[in-house]
Protein backbone atom coordinates (compact mmCIF):
# COMPACT_ATOMS: atom_id res chain seq x y z
CA UNK A 1 0.00 0.00 0.00
CA UNK A 2 2.89 2.56 0.98
CA UNK A 3 6.69 2.76 0.51
CA UNK A 4 8.44 0.41 2.69
CA UNK A 5 8.91 2.39 5.55
CA UNK A 6 12.68 3.71 5.32
CA UNK A 7 13.98 4.61 8.76
CA UNK A 8 12.97 4.24 12.51
CA UNK A 9 9.82 6.34 13.70
CA UNK A 10 10.07 9.55 14.67
CA UNK A 11 10.12 10.12 18.44
CA UNK A 12 6.91 12.23 19.04
CA UNK A 13 8.34 14.71 21.82
CA UNK A 14 10.39 15.86 18.77
CA UNK A 15 7.51 16.77 16.57
CA UNK A 16 7.01 20.30 16.82
CA UNK A 17 4.94 22.52 15.56
CA UNK A 18 5.33 23.11 11.78
CA UNK A 19 7.28 20.25 11.03
CA UNK A 20 6.21 18.34 7.62
CA UNK A 21 6.71 14.94 7.71
CA UNK A 22 8.20 13.30 5.08
CA UNK A 23 5.79 12.53 1.84
CA UNK A 24 4.69 9.13 1.61
CA UNK A 25 3.40 7.52 -1.83
CA UNK A 26 0.03 5.81 -1.30
CA UNK A 27 -1.89 3.55 -3.95
CA UNK A 28 -5.11 2.01 -2.92
CA UNK A 29 -6.20 -1.30 -4.65
CA UNK A 30 -9.60 -2.58 -5.70
CA UNK A 31 -8.39 -5.36 -2.46
CA UNK A 32 -7.53 -2.87 -0.45
CA UNK A 33 -10.97 -1.13 -0.81
CA UNK A 34 -12.88 -4.63 -0.18
CA UNK A 35 -10.97 -5.33 2.83
CA UNK A 36 -12.19 -2.25 4.08
CA UNK A 37 -15.56 -2.50 3.67
CA UNK A 38 -15.35 -6.23 5.03
CA UNK A 39 -14.25 -4.73 8.35
CA UNK A 40 -16.70 -1.76 8.29
CA UNK A 41 -19.53 -3.46 6.76
CA UNK A 42 -20.61 -1.09 4.28
CA UNK A 43 -21.89 -2.71 0.57
CA UNK A 44 -19.11 -2.65 -1.53
CA UNK A 45 -21.00 -2.58 -4.76
CA UNK A 46 -21.56 1.19 -3.19
CA UNK A 47 -17.62 1.82 -3.75
CA UNK A 48 -16.45 -0.33 -7.56
CA UNK A 49 -14.44 3.00 -8.50
CA UNK A 50 -13.66 5.42 -5.70
CA UNK A 51 -12.41 4.78 -2.45
CA UNK A 52 -14.77 5.74 0.51
CA UNK A 53 -13.66 9.03 2.15
CA UNK A 54 -13.05 8.24 5.70
CA UNK A 55 -11.00 4.83 4.10
CA UNK A 56 -8.45 7.68 2.75
CA UNK A 57 -8.48 8.92 6.12
CA UNK A 58 -7.78 5.56 7.82
CA UNK A 59 -4.87 4.93 5.37
CA UNK A 60 -3.62 8.43 5.38
CA UNK A 61 -3.68 8.41 9.31
CA UNK A 62 -2.00 4.74 8.57
CA UNK A 63 0.68 5.74 7.00
CA UNK A 64 1.25 8.60 10.13
CA UNK A 65 1.51 5.55 12.70
CA UNK A 66 4.25 4.19 10.34
CA UNK A 67 6.04 7.50 10.41
CA UNK A 68 6.20 8.69 14.12
CA UNK A 69 6.18 6.60 17.22
CA UNK A 70 3.44 5.22 18.62
CA UNK A 71 3.00 6.31 22.39
CA UNK A 72 1.45 3.88 24.44
CA UNK A 73 -2.22 4.25 25.15
CA UNK A 74 -1.96 6.99 22.38
CA UNK A 75 -5.88 7.35 21.29
CA UNK A 76 -7.96 9.40 18.53
CA UNK A 77 -10.07 12.21 19.77
CA UNK A 78 -11.04 14.48 16.75
CA UNK A 79 -11.27 13.91 13.04
CA UNK A 80 -11.54 16.63 9.79
CA UNK A 81 -11.76 15.58 6.42
CA UNK A 82 -12.22 17.29 3.10
CA UNK A 83 -13.33 16.01 -0.11
CA UNK A 84 -11.98 17.92 -2.48
CA UNK A 85 -13.12 15.16 -5.00
CA UNK A 86 -13.80 11.05 -5.35
CA UNK A 87 -10.48 9.75 -5.42
CA UNK A 88 -10.43 6.64 -7.93
CA UNK A 89 -9.25 3.08 -6.77
CA UNK A 90 -5.40 2.99 -7.90
CA UNK A 91 -4.78 6.81 -8.41
CA UNK A 92 -1.33 7.45 -7.31
CA UNK A 93 -1.32 9.38 -4.36
CA UNK A 94 1.09 11.12 -2.07
CA UNK A 95 0.42 11.67 1.67
CA UNK A 96 2.44 14.38 3.49
CA UNK A 97 1.74 15.23 7.09
CA UNK A 98 2.39 18.21 9.44
CA UNK A 99 2.52 18.85 12.87
CA UNK A 100 -0.06 21.25 13.73
CA UNK A 101 0.45 21.10 17.57
CA UNK A 102 2.22 18.65 20.48
CA UNK A 103 2.26 19.44 23.67
CA UNK A 104 2.23 17.97 26.92
CA UNK A 105 0.16 18.70 30.07
CA UNK A 106 -0.02 17.41 33.05
CA UNK A 107 1.65 14.28 32.34
CA UNK A 108 -0.29 13.81 29.13
CA UNK A 109 0.37 14.42 25.11
CA UNK A 110 -1.68 15.99 23.16
CA UNK A 111 -1.68 16.58 19.59
CA UNK A 112 -3.09 17.87 16.00
CA UNK A 113 -1.59 16.57 12.90
CA UNK A 114 -2.80 18.05 9.53
CA UNK A 115 -2.36 15.93 6.16
CA UNK A 116 -3.21 16.31 2.17
CA UNK A 117 -3.52 13.70 -0.19
CA UNK A 118 -2.53 14.82 -3.80
CA UNK A 119 -2.16 13.87 -7.45
CA UNK A 120 0.06 15.13 -9.11
CA UNK A 121 -0.24 18.52 -7.75
CA UNK A 122 -4.03 18.13 -7.44
CA UNK A 123 -4.87 18.43 -3.43
CA UNK A 124 -7.69 16.13 -3.49
CA UNK A 125 -8.31 15.62 -0.09
CA UNK A 126 -7.17 16.92 3.58
CA UNK A 127 -7.60 15.81 7.02
CA UNK A 128 -6.92 17.00 10.59
CA UNK A 129 -6.58 14.47 13.37
CA UNK A 130 -6.11 15.00 16.98
CA UNK A 131 -4.59 12.50 19.21
CA UNK A 132 -3.95 12.44 22.91
CA UNK A 133 -1.66 9.93 25.19
CA UNK A 134 -2.97 9.52 28.60
CA UNK A 135 0.15 9.99 31.07
CA UNK A 136 1.64 6.09 31.88
CA UNK A 137 -0.93 4.00 33.57
CA UNK A 138 -3.80 6.53 33.63
CA UNK A 139 -7.51 4.90 32.91
CA UNK A 140 -9.75 6.58 30.78
CA UNK A 141 -13.61 5.71 31.40
CA UNK A 142 -15.12 8.61 28.70
CA UNK A 143 -14.41 11.93 26.51
CA UNK A 144 -11.96 10.19 24.25
CA UNK A 145 -11.26 7.05 22.75
CA UNK A 146 -8.92 5.66 19.84
CA UNK B 1 -29.81 14.20 -5.64
CA UNK B 2 -30.94 16.19 -2.98
CA UNK B 3 -30.48 15.81 0.35
CA UNK B 4 -32.56 13.54 2.42
CA UNK B 5 -33.60 14.85 5.54
CA UNK B 6 -31.86 12.19 7.98
CA UNK B 7 -30.38 8.68 7.46
CA UNK B 8 -29.48 6.09 9.94
CA UNK B 9 -26.80 3.17 10.14
CA UNK B 10 -27.10 0.91 12.48
CA UNK B 11 -24.02 -1.84 12.77
CA UNK B 12 -22.99 -4.28 15.18
CA UNK B 13 -18.79 -4.00 15.54
CA UNK B 14 -17.43 -7.38 17.52
CA UNK B 15 -13.67 -8.17 18.27
CA UNK B 16 -13.65 -9.81 14.96
CA UNK B 17 -14.45 -6.32 12.60
CA UNK B 18 -11.96 -4.70 14.67
CA UNK B 19 -9.21 -7.52 13.60
CA UNK B 20 -9.88 -7.23 9.94
CA UNK B 21 -10.07 -3.15 10.56
CA UNK B 22 -6.78 -3.37 11.75
CA UNK B 23 -5.29 -4.89 9.34
CA UNK B 24 -7.03 -3.27 6.51
CA UNK B 25 -6.18 0.47 7.85
CA UNK B 26 -2.68 -0.79 8.71
CA UNK B 27 -3.48 0.15 12.41
CA UNK B 28 -1.92 -1.94 14.32
CA UNK B 29 -2.30 -0.37 17.57
CA UNK B 30 -2.30 -2.59 20.42
CA UNK B 31 -5.19 -0.69 22.15
CA UNK B 32 -7.38 -2.37 19.88
CA UNK B 33 -6.58 -6.10 20.00
CA UNK B 34 -7.28 -8.59 22.36
CA UNK B 35 -3.24 -7.84 23.90
CA UNK B 36 -1.93 -7.38 27.20
CA UNK B 37 -1.50 -3.83 26.04
CA UNK B 38 -5.04 -3.18 25.94
CA UNK B 39 -5.87 -4.44 29.26
CA UNK B 40 -2.80 -2.50 31.02
CA UNK B 41 -4.10 0.86 29.05
CA UNK B 42 -6.23 3.41 29.21
CA UNK B 43 -9.62 1.92 28.83
CA UNK B 44 -8.77 -1.21 30.48
CA UNK B 45 -9.62 -3.64 27.68
CA UNK B 46 -9.46 -3.73 24.02
CA UNK B 47 -11.75 -0.58 22.48
CA UNK B 48 -12.89 -0.48 18.39
CA UNK B 49 -10.87 2.26 16.46
CA UNK B 50 -12.86 5.47 16.09
CA UNK B 51 -12.67 5.40 12.63
CA UNK B 52 -14.72 1.91 12.47
CA UNK B 53 -17.39 4.20 13.92
CA UNK B 54 -16.56 6.94 11.66
CA UNK B 55 -17.08 4.75 8.90
CA UNK B 56 -20.65 4.66 9.73
CA UNK B 57 -21.06 8.21 9.38
CA UNK B 58 -19.70 8.23 6.08
CA UNK B 59 -21.74 5.30 5.19
CA UNK B 60 -24.94 7.58 6.63
CA UNK B 61 -24.07 10.42 4.54
CA UNK B 62 -23.51 8.55 1.39
CA UNK B 63 -27.15 7.39 1.98
CA UNK B 64 -27.74 11.06 2.58
CA UNK B 65 -26.27 12.88 -0.70
CA UNK B 66 -25.54 10.05 -2.63
CA UNK B 67 -22.82 10.54 -4.75
CA UNK B 68 -21.84 14.48 -3.40
CA UNK B 69 -20.21 12.32 -0.36
CA UNK B 70 -17.33 11.72 -1.91
CA UNK B 71 -16.85 14.63 -4.23
CA UNK B 72 -17.36 16.79 -2.05
CA UNK B 73 -17.41 16.35 1.55
CA UNK B 74 -16.75 17.21 5.18
CA UNK B 75 -16.86 16.41 8.65
CA UNK B 76 -15.73 17.52 11.64
CA UNK B 77 -16.27 15.14 14.58
CA UNK B 78 -15.12 14.46 18.25
CA UNK B 79 -15.11 11.43 19.85
CA UNK B 80 -17.08 11.53 22.99
CA UNK B 81 -17.20 7.49 24.38
CA UNK B 82 -15.13 4.76 23.57
CA UNK B 83 -16.72 2.20 21.63
CA UNK B 84 -16.24 -1.56 23.25
CA UNK B 85 -16.64 -4.70 21.15
CA UNK B 86 -19.33 -6.27 20.69
CA UNK B 87 -21.30 -3.17 20.52
CA UNK B 88 -24.15 -1.85 18.65
CA UNK B 89 -24.05 1.45 16.89
CA UNK B 90 -25.98 3.41 15.13
CA UNK B 91 -25.13 6.47 13.16
CA UNK B 92 -27.46 9.33 12.56
CA UNK B 93 -26.87 12.42 10.24
CA UNK B 94 -30.17 14.79 10.32
CA UNK B 95 -30.15 17.61 7.77
CA UNK B 96 -29.19 20.96 9.39
CA UNK B 97 -29.80 23.86 6.92
CA UNK B 98 -29.63 23.22 3.19
CA UNK B 99 -27.89 26.81 1.64
CA UNK B 100 -26.66 27.56 -1.81
CA UNK B 101 -26.06 23.97 -2.60
CA UNK B 102 -24.34 23.05 0.42
CA UNK B 103 -26.71 20.19 2.73
CA UNK B 104 -25.20 20.57 6.63
CA UNK B 105 -25.62 17.27 8.80
CA UNK B 106 -25.48 16.92 12.57
CA UNK B 107 -23.83 13.39 13.16
CA UNK B 108 -24.32 12.00 16.42
CA UNK B 109 -23.14 7.93 16.83
CA UNK B 110 -24.61 5.72 19.96
CA UNK B 111 -24.34 2.32 21.16
CA UNK B 112 -27.16 0.19 22.32
CA UNK B 113 -27.32 1.77 25.64
CA UNK B 114 -28.12 5.61 24.75
CA UNK B 115 -24.32 6.57 25.29
CA UNK B 116 -23.14 9.14 22.74
CA UNK B 117 -20.18 7.31 20.92
CA UNK B 118 -19.70 10.55 18.84
CA UNK B 119 -20.79 13.69 17.93
CA UNK B 120 -20.16 16.42 15.31
CA UNK B 121 -21.44 17.97 12.17
CA UNK B 122 -20.84 17.30 8.13
CA UNK B 123 -21.58 18.61 5.24
CA UNK B 124 -21.61 18.19 1.01
CA UNK B 125 -21.56 20.51 -1.83
CA UNK B 126 -24.54 19.26 -3.75
CA UNK B 127 -24.25 19.25 -7.97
Amino acid sequence: MTDPASHDPIAFDTLSRGDSLPPVALSITEADVLAYLDATGEDAARWPEHVPPIMLDALMLGVLLEQAELLPGLMHTGQEHESRRAVRIGEPITVQFTVASNSVRSGATFAVFDAEARVGDEVVATMRASVMAPPAGQTVATGVTA
Amino acid sequence: MTALPSAEVTRVIDQSHVDRYAVAAHDMNPIHRETSEAYAGPFGRPVAHGMMVLALVSEAMTDAVGAAWAAAGALKVRWRSPAFPPVRVTARATLKSDVDGVATYDIVCEDESGETLLTGTASARLA
